[in-house]
């Protein structure tokens, strides 16, 4: 924990959690980092991982058969990657580092696990995912009328 | 132009550059000049086709040359696709409600635009980087469909090579040769300073002000320090005919740029 509490404390998705909340957290994470072309998450792959992302952009990319990659999203410090993977469920898109990234790795299953035992924990952690699902989805809505055509 | 609002006055296209696959620019040559302001636009005429409201796209310090940007979308537009240097057009203008570049003096300025709309808004973006002084911090942002469908490329390298504005571009959707930011244009206000007495200037689809216009009140910016420029089917350009009509107003006349909070009600009422 003392090694990851200046990021906790800055990190938006964490920044308001009360203290002992954001000492649960810490206990499920990890310090990771990620080169340029790694892929944080694979298409169809089982997703163990919630990323606050520290430092660096990752893209959201659907590859077609034949085609180049098409990159629909880009996820970038303060972000969170993996934010509805709470239950268990397959990845429907590659998340690939763009450059340099580091992140806070969360256990999901552990988390799940502690959210499960402190129903007061589990709900601050999920509100924040459901308020984050909503503003992406409200993009993605925007995103998805194209309206510059 | 002629002191006639009705009144056309023939010129021919000096220059036609092709700017996207469907979207071209063109630039008369007004030697005895024809001056306007920031985000007004003209009518123009082909002959025997129609008449459609364009936007001046020019550089209001240089009034000898007459610039429209036009995207071919509908019957006049897609016959003007086909026309080339020293073809005649009618133009008349210019009209309407202008950005307020001289009102926002001395106050930080943000600029948004969305796939064409950053062509009302060039005039205005010009003129504040020529009076640079007389405001304070100048952000443009701007969405566009794809990497390939940013309009003026080349004057957004150089703005972006400036030291004295900010620019960010964002795609809807991009390959690996990208590497701005993809997603939609209120992702870009996030990552900039917004205070309460910026003055923001919008152009781009209906929906996109809207979501850009609660983004930036969600961000503390009053409704009064936003101007947005209004689409509607103009055809008289003088407030006469009704086409235009928008509740009490005529955007040919009162508008197309409008202070926000003076249309915003308007913009909630879904049979208009």
């Amino acid at each position: 924990m003392d090694e990851l509490e200046p990021s906790f404390k800055t990190h938006p998705f964490l920044v308001d959690l009360e203290p002992a909340h954001a000492q649960l957290v810490a206990d499920c994470a990890t310090r990771v980092q990620f080169r340029t072309g790694d892929l944080l998450i694979r298409e169809g792959e089982r997703e163990h991982t919630l990323y606050l992302i520290l430092r660096g952009t990752i893209t959201v990319e659907v590859t077609r058969p034949g085609g180049a990659p098409v990159c629909v999203e880009t996820i970038g410090a303060g972000d969170v990657l993996g934010v509805a993977q709470l239950t268990p469920a397959t990845a429907h898109l590659d998340c690939r580092a763009r450059e340099t990234v580091a992140a806070l790795a969360v256990d999901n299953a552990a988390l799940q696990r502690t959210m499960d035992a402190d129903p007061r924990f589990g709900y601050a952690i999920a509100t924040r995912m459901l308020a984050r699902t909503y503003h992406r989805l409200a993009r993605v809505r925007l995103q998805q009328l194209d309206i510059y055509r | 132009m002629t002191g006639n609002p009705y009144l056309l006055t023939p010129l021919a296209i000096a220059r036609a550059v092709r700017e996207l696959g469907d979207v071209f620019t063109w630039t008369f040559d007004v030697p005895g000049g024809f001056a306007f302001q920031p985000g007004q636009f003209n009518m123009l005429y082909v002959h025997g086709v129609g008449e459609v409201p364009i936007s001046i796209s020019g550089d209001p310090a240089h009034p000898e040359l007459l610039v429209h940007t036009i995207r071919a979308v509908g019957q006049v537009t897609r016959v003007m696709d086909r026309l080339a240097q020293g073809d005649v057009l009618g133009v008349r203008g210019p009209y309407g409600s202008a950005w307020p570049v001289d009102e926002i003096k001395g106050r930080d300025v943000l600029v948004i635009a969305g796939g064409l709309g950053l062509a009302p808004l060039r005039p205005a973006i010009l003129r504040l980087l020529a009076q640079r002084a007389d405001y304070g911090r100048v952000t443009v942002l701007y969405g566009a469909r794809s990497p390939e469908d940013l309009l003026f490329r080349d004057e957004l390298a150089r703005w972006r090579g400036r030291f004295d504005v900010r620019l960010e571009a964002i795609v809807d959707r991009a390959g690996r040769d990208w590497f701005g930011p993809v997603g939609v244009v209120t992702r870009l206000i996030d990552g900039v300073p917004v205070g309460h007495d910026d003055a923001v200037l919008i152009c781009g689809p209906e929906i996109m002000m809207r979501f850009v216009a609660r983004e930036l009140e969600r961000r503390g910016v009053a409704p009064d320090r936003i101007w947005i420029s209004m689409e509607r089917s103009m055809k008289c350009g003088v407030g006469l005919c009704g086409h235009c009509q928008l509740a009490g107003s005529f955007v040919c006349k009162d508008g197309p740029v409008y202070r926000f909070d003076r249309i915003a009600p308007y913009l909630q009422v879904r049979e208009l």
